[in-house]
């Protein structure tokens, strides 16, 4: 998801007070809604999102920025050390993002972590579109490739964890 | 018309309120009513306005009145008429009427069949928001979104809309815009108001995803460096445009009216602009908007729209334009997902389909990248013009 976990509860609530309890006359059913609207506003102060996917989307980018590093590292640099000596230095990832310690973090910090490794790879990509000319071509295209693996890799992540999508219904107001 | 009709007594209502919110349905009734006696010089009863559930952008109404005349023919008897509202607190905002009203009377007397506009401004001291009135078209929209089980559209009926879905498109794509109110659009302005790069065929790619590059930057709550990704992809592969259009922006089923088989009016003017026409085959053809088959827009075979929009647009489309302008469309669509995400969680609506359109910036991103890499796959075409640009500039995630 991108929205907050606590926002998403407020919305919930709001929509059901004005949008839905406003249109229901059975007592029942408002009844219903009610005790609903009792359980989401528990989870607002039990619940979070789940770590598991976040952890699984962290170890991918951290995968491809040691793996980076480590390419960059085999790599002959002769005729390019003035290349990846300050600018490679200046877009490395900073190194929290690598240190694989996130394990038992809270959500807030494994969020932190998965963007601080968002900005990472985006900096690592910016710095090989400027430079690409002046790269191996082999290098380019392998760094390249791990970091679109990874950014595939945790949107797959992120997929596999949401459910089918309702756009039929919510246009329709139908179940199909 | 309602049994209470809101009247002026004078026009001082208009430019009484302040700017900021939009009133309640009474009291926007008696502005109408304000409004509509102050342009046309005699007062005008305006009935009880109704607010149309869909949409998540601008505020559509429609107003019954009685007593004005149009010089249309249908004389000052009751008729209704659209009023659209681009509040502050909209997924798109700050709005501006003025492209949808430049847009609408520069196609007048064309063959893209549009409503009537007649009046619009930006200035928020009348209703609180940039305003639009047009005239109300009959007819209903063709969702594109549609349930595993629902059966498709009917045959003939489906061709039927087709040919004129397309050729609506071909026809917008060949008006003589240069001679047009909407000219005023080729000079664009930056972010700070100034004179802008006019549009040509060799920047109109460039320009537009600079735009969206200021769009994603604006509204995204955290980095995505795929999206990055594919604005650097964008600018390096820019195609030269075959002709500088007018381009809706949102062509697409869902968007356009039909009754009795017949298209009546193409909506949803608020994202035109000048550019390159081959963007608007990249959004119809969205997978998005296939409603689960392969037909464009749920309503026309690939092979056929193509070779039928060429045919009446009067150019060569070039399928790796299609491809480009495809892998734009699907960043500009999570573009405004990422606004819908924005707008929910900074409160500014409660209405729970915008987290679920938050939700789609994956999807929309994985397709990016995919039909990037097919089109990174597909050698260009021999003679293929490319207009790359070499602008570096600072990914949003360094900002």
């Amino acid at each position: 998801m991108n929205n907050s976990f606590d926002r998403l509860i407020d919305g919930m609530c709001a929509t059901l007070r004005t949008e839905v309890l406003t249109r229901l006359d059975d007592t029942f059913a408002r009844g219903q809604v009610l005790g609903v609207i009792n359980v989401l506003n528990t989870f607002k102060v039990r619940a979070d999102w789940s770590a598991g996917f976040l952890l699984q989307q962290i170890e991918a980018q951290q995968r491809a920025l040691r793996d980076a590093e480590a390419l960059l590292r085999r790599t002959d640099l002769a005729g390019i050390e003035d290349l990846i000596g300050d600018r490679g230095k200046a877009v490395l990832p900073p190194a929290t993002a690598t240190s694989g310690a996130v394990s038992g973090a809270s959500i807030d910090a494994l969020l932190a972590a998965r963007d601080d490794a968002n900005r990472a790879i985006a900096a690592w990509l910016a710095w090989l579109d400027a430079e690409r000319a002046r790269l191996p071509e082999a290098l380019a295209r392998d760094l390249e490739g791990l970091f679109r693996s990874a950014m595939r890799a945790e949107i797959d992540i992120e997929l596999k964890n949401s459910p089918r999508p309702l756009f039929a219904e919510m246009s329709s107001g139908r179940e199909a | 018309m309602s049994s209470n009709p809101a009247t002026a007594s004078s026009t001082a209502e208009v430019g009484a309120r302040a700017t900021g919110s939009i009133a309640d349905d009474a009291t926007l009734a008696r502005q109408i009513a304000a409004y509509l006696a102050s342009q046309v010089g005699h007062p005008v009863e305006v009935g009880t306005v109704r607010r149309f559930a869909v949409g998540f952008s601008w505020l559509t109404y429609a107003v019954p009145v009685r007593g004005l005349d149009l010089g249309d023919g249908l004389g000052p008897g009751p008729r209704e008429l659209i009023l659209r509202l681009g509040p502050d607190y909209g997924l798109f905002a700050p709005y501006s009427a003025e492209p949808e009203l430049l847009a609408l009377r520069s196609l007048e007397g064309s063959a893209v069949p549009v409503p009537r506009a007649y009046w619009g401004s930006d200035d928020r001291a009348v209703f609180g928001a940039p305003f639009l009135f047009c005239e109300k078209a009959e007819g209903e929209a063709v969702v594109p979104w549609v349930s595993a089980t629902e059966p498709g559209l009917d045959e003939s009926y489906r061709k039927r809309l087709a040919e004129q879905f397309i050729d609506a498109l071909g026809a917008l794509h060949r008006v003589p815009w240069r001679e047009r109110p909407i000219a005023r659009l080729a000079h664009g302005t930056d972010a700070s108001g100034a004179a802008a790069e006019p549009i040509s065929e060799r920047n109109a790619a460039r320009l537009n995803v600079e735009h969206w590059e200021a769009q994603i930057a604006r509204w995204a709550m955290r980095p995505y460096p795929l999206a990055e990704w594919g604005i650097r992809w964008l600018k390096r592969n820019c195609p030269v445009a075959p002709r500088v259009a007018i381009v809706h922006g949102d062509y697409r089923t869902g968007n356009f009216l039909e009754q009795g088989g017949r298209i009546t009016a193409i909506l949803d003017w608020e994202l035109v602009h000048l550019g390159d026409p081959h963007e608007d085959l990249g959004w119809a053809s969205l997978p998005m908007y296939r409603g689960g088959t392969q037909l464009i827009s749920r309503l026309a075979e690939p092979e056929w729209f193509y070779r039928r929009y060429g045919e009446q647009a009067g150019y060569a489309v070039s399928m790796d334009s299609v491809r480009y302008y495809q892998a734009f469309a699907l960043l500009k669509l999570a573009a405004t997902h990422m606004a819908a995400a924005r707008c929910f969680e900074e409160g500014r609506f409660n209405d729970m389909r915008m987290p679920a359109m938050g939700s789609q910036i994956a999807t929309c991103l994985k397709q990016m990248e995919k039909t990037i890499g097919a089109a990174e796959a597909q050698a260009p075409a021999a003679g293929t013009q490319r207009a790359s640009s070499s602008t570096r500039t600072q990914p949003a995630s360094q900002r």
